[in-house]
């Protein structure tokens, strides 16, 4: 009888203790994952060859992140530069010397609602997880 | 009551356990993003050729230039503040410290072996570049762990094509 009432006491623990670090994973990997791509993008966007992120490399990398398990329709990117030209044209690449700005978010959604069981506030699902990174574009136009 | 003991023992077992995974996990993708904003600096910096000597048709880096840019970018990827102390939303806690920069120019003899023993730094350059190094430390959530910081280096060479 004890037993079942320590058990019961301690079932919501319990649970807590073998899903919440699946869930803390799943938010370090996913947050690792958003990282990658903005590395990838800006290496592949500041490129001699591109020099602009536009709309069809991010259509491409919503679904390499579809794969990965993403919604696609909830990830947000912002391209900018550090001069304030748009970056998005690719008939007016950012030239070599200006820097390309990405950064990639996505809502946290419902992976801290697991806390509820040890009475934490969980963090509000439309909070943002985000990735940003910054790279100077090397686009020389041809002479 | 031997069980109950049992069970808050194990309770605590696990929790330590949880806590140092998720400590060395986001140490190593800090470990990542470090890497790619000194890899991102080192080539902003690289990029800043020297116009007077470009004049002259001698491809060479503007140094006062290079490390404004190396610190600017350096700035913007880690969101850091004037004296590379962090800014809110940056991954870190205590500030950055620049410890190996130096710009290759072209005034030595290609290719350069640029040695740098005191932070382990072994270089090849095959024209002007820019060689840096960053210290910085892990923002820890728990004291499981001991202190982790890392000496993060990079080199660029300028591109051709400016």
């Amino acid at each position: 009888m004890k037993q079942i009432l320590v058990f019961v006491l301690f079932s919501s623990i319990l649970c807590w203790m073998m899903f919440a670090p699946v869930y803390r994973h799943v938010v370090i990997l996913r947050q690792a994952l958003l990282q990658k791509e903005v590395d990838y993008m800006l290496e592949v966007g500041a490129s001699g060859r591109y020099g602009y992120i536009d709309a069809e490399m991010i259509r491409a990398s919503r679904e390499r992140l579809e794969s990965k398990g993403f919604n696609p329709s909830l990830l947000e990117y912002a391209v900018g530069t550090t001069s304030g030209e748009d970056a998005t044209n690719p008939a007016k690449p950012v030239l070599r010397g200006t820097g390309i700005r990405l950064s990639i978010s996505y809502p946290y959604g419902k992976l801290f609602a697991v806390d509820r069981l040890i009475g934490l506030d969980p963090v509000p699902g439309d909070v943002r997880m985000g990735a940003s990174g910054v790279k100077m574009s090397e686009y020389v136009p041809d002479m | 009551m031997d069980k109950f003991l049992m069970m808050v023992l194990l309770l605590v077992f696990h929790m330590r356990l949880m806590a140092l995974q998720l400590d060395e996990e986001r140490a190593m993708h800090l470990l990542f993003e470090l890497k790619h904003a000194v890899n991102r600096a080192v080539h902003a910096a690289a990029q800043q050729t020297d116009a007077a000597l470009l004049a002259q048709g001698v491809r060479a880096i503007d140094e006062a230039r290079a490390e404004e840019w190396f610190l600017d970018y350096l700035r913007a990827n880690l969101r850091l503040d004037e004296h590379l102390a962090p800014l809110p939303g940056s991954p870190l806690r205590e500030p950055v410290d620049v410890v190996v920069f130096d710009v290759i120019n072209a005034d030595e003899t290609f290719p350069y072996h640029y040695r740098n023993a005191e932070h382990g730094l072994d270089v090849v350059l095959y024209g002007p570049g820019v060689v840096a190094a960053i210290r910085a430390e892990y923002p820890r959530i728990y004291r499981f762990i001991s202190p982790i910081g890392w000496t993060v280096k990079g080199a660029a060479e300028l591109v051709p094509g400016g």
